[in-house]
């Protein structure tokens, strides 16, 4: 009896309580919505434009790779669960198309950098044409990517190309190299013209990083007796580290979606050399009109840069925290 | 001595990367130049006998003039309604905390990581269905939402580097919000926002992918799209083929030149939360 009462009680009373609550929170809301009304407001085109453009296709997508879906039997359509993507997991080619995106992505971005980074240094500090070497070597970063396709190409022709010209006139060989018709070279020419596009990139953010450190850090290390190599090694490498993860991370994910620089010079060949997820998405979906196979594809793709994008925006909070 | 070594060293780097860089370009630009019986006589870079005589077919046999103005109207396009939406929501992420505020800035960033195969392949069947499939527009729509997602973050970094004092007076004197953005943060942002309207453009510019899967007949094509039939089409004629990528690339470089110090402070600004 005085158990039930004093229970009665305590839900009144926390009854109470909560209404007071419920009431501030009431209040909260309203003048948080006045105050940031014309806020919502502002970003509401933008987000409908999201939605119908990166949301809804994606969702789309997601449901459509849970089909068998095929242009070219399109009575056959239905639902399918997770076949395609334990057929993917199953395919052979698919784990071809995975290392070669993981060679494509790995060596692009690794020679990038290091090209960048040289480059980023050698620039850092003021001497004599530093301007016009800035301006000059941008230039392949705006470039548009099949401009960038069609231009390699025609260095890389197999006759006529200056490559081949130039190595033949300085005799190192005799016939001339197929470039992008071996599949070894081939890789090794497509990740070539991706560096020469993405090294403006990263010599640039790196520059960015370098003009940042204070003189006065290398002057007091030089008064302690560093070398220039221990200057290098103490000072610069450690305070460049964090944005050089975050560009190599972004140029990762860009390079890993890249579609332009591979299909306009190769087309995925030869023989699928050079055929990333990517490029097998698109031959799947638009070329043997399997859509539902070729959106698992994509998926997994996407699936494999959020997780890369996560890892991104985790080190962009940290760098924010400190 | 070793200081002069050093400074030797240097620019031999700096100049073998810049061959590297410019090199496929200047060998394109002299082909262009050179009349079809030197393209595989003469090896060197120069033109004995130059002519104009390739811009004259690329402008005058082919297409390449009309891809170009749809490319223009595109890239116009793209530019306008893409900064239009932005300079809204990229003033609301600088000057609000709104509920959602990191949630949306995040998804702004995350965005930019979806392969563009995975909502290729969606959107196509989409358009498809939508007629609007070898359109402009399905391009235009794509491309706006595409330069959306960087131009926000882009804006918002300037925006925070405007002053909030000078609104607050302006506030105080009874200006409406509105007002304020477009009588005091526009016209102090002009950098900024041609910065960001250069990137837009340059995005609708250079766009191959979804040009190529989203247009079929070729009065449609960008200029984009085009080049890359041409390389079928001129397989044995380079010097049309490079006329046409000389030209494709002339409009970029003019821009990249004129903007170049905005440009290489906003190309780490959009991809990150600068």
């Amino acid at each position: 009896m005085a158990k039930s009462t004093r229970l009665a009680q305590g839900v009144s009373l926390s009854a109470e309580k909560q209404e007071k609550a419920d009431a501030d929170w009431r209040r909260q809301v309203r003048s948080h919505l006045i105050y940031n009304k014309l806020a919502y407001y502002l970003i509401t085109p933008s987000i409908v434009m999201i939605v119908l453009i990166y949301f809804y296709p994606m969702l789309n997508g997601i449901w459509q790779s849970m089909h068998y879906f095929s242009r070219v039997q399109p009575w056959a359509y239905r639902f399918t669960g997770l076949e395609n993507y334990l057929t993917a997991l199953q395919t052979h080619d698919f784990w071809v198309a995975l290392r070669t995106s993981a060679i494509w992505t790995l060596g692009g971005v690794l020679a990038s950098y290091l090209l960048g980074l040289a480059a980023a240094l050698l620039l850092n500090g003021s001497f004599r044409g530093r301007g016009i070497y800035r301006s000059v070597l941008l230039l392949p970063w705006v470039v548009p990517p099949v401009v960038a396709g069609t231009s390699w190409m025609w260095m890389y022709a197999d006759q006529d190309g200056i490559i081949n010209i130039t190595l033949r006139q300085l005799g190192i060989i005799s016939k001339p190299i197929y470039w992008l018709s071996v599949p070894h070279l081939a890789m090794l020419a497509v990740i070539i013209v991706h560096v020469w596009r993405s090294f403006p990139f990263m010599m640039i953010t790196v520059l960015a990083a370098l003009s940042g450190i204070s003189d006065d850090i290398y002057e007091a290390g030089r008064i302690d007796g560093a070398s220039n190599w221990q200057l290098l090694r103490y000072i610069t490498f450690p305070l460049i580290f964090p944005i050089s993860v975050t560009a190599t991370v972004l140029s990762s994910i860009w390079t890993f979606n890249d579609f332009g620089t591979i299909f306009v010079l190769t087309g995925g060949g030869p023989a699928g050399a050079t055929t990333t997820l990517i490029i097998q998405s698109y031959k799947e979906a638009f070329q043997r009109y399997n859509v539902g196979y070729g959106t698992s594809l994509a998926v997994i793709a996407m699936i494999l840069m959020m997780g890369i994008g996560v890892v991104y925006l985790r080190l962009q909070a940290r760098e924010r925290d400190i | 001595m070793s200081r002069s070594v050093f400074a030797l060293g240097r620019h031999a780097f700096l100049l073998l990367l810049c061959l590297f860089a410019v090199a496929p370009l200047l060998w394109a630009l002299g082909t262009a130049f050179k009349p079809q019986t030197e393209v595989y006589t003469n090896r060197g870079l120069l033109p004995h006998d130059p002519t104009l005589q390739n811009f004259i077919y690329v402008l005058g046999q082919t297409k390449f003039g009309h891809w170009f103005w749809n490319t223009i109207l595109i890239a116009t396009a793209t530019t306008v309604l893409s900064l239009a939406i932005a300079i809204l929501a990229g003033y609301a992420l600088s000057r609000y905390r709104f509920w959602g505020w990191g949630i949306y800035g995040n998804t702004l960033l995350l965005v930019q990581m979806f392969p563009g195969v995975m909502l290729a392949i969606p959107l196509f069947l989409i358009f498809t269905k939508l007629a609007l499939v070898d359109t402009l527009w399905s391009l235009l729509i794509t491309y706006m939402t595409f330069a959306l997602a960087f131009s926000v973050w882009m804006l918002k970094g300037y925006f925070d580097g405007i002053p909030r004092e000078i609104e607050e007076a302006a506030l105080i004197d009874g200006a409406s919000r509105m007002g304020v953005l477009w009588r005091i943060v526009l016209p102090l942002s002009g950098p900024g926002i041609s910065t960001v309207a250069v990137f837009a453009f340059l995005l609708a510019w250079n766009e191959f992918f979804f040009a190529y899967i989203f247009l079929v007949s070729d009065k449609n094509y960008t200029l984009q799209m085009g080049l890359y039939t041409f390389i079928n089409q001129f397989f044995t004629r380079w010097e049309y083929l490079m006329t046409a990528s000389v030209l494709t690339t002339l409009p970029v470089l003019i821009f990249f030149f004129a903007m170049q110090r905005y440009l290489t402070r906003g190309l780490i600004a959009g991809a990150t939360k600068g």
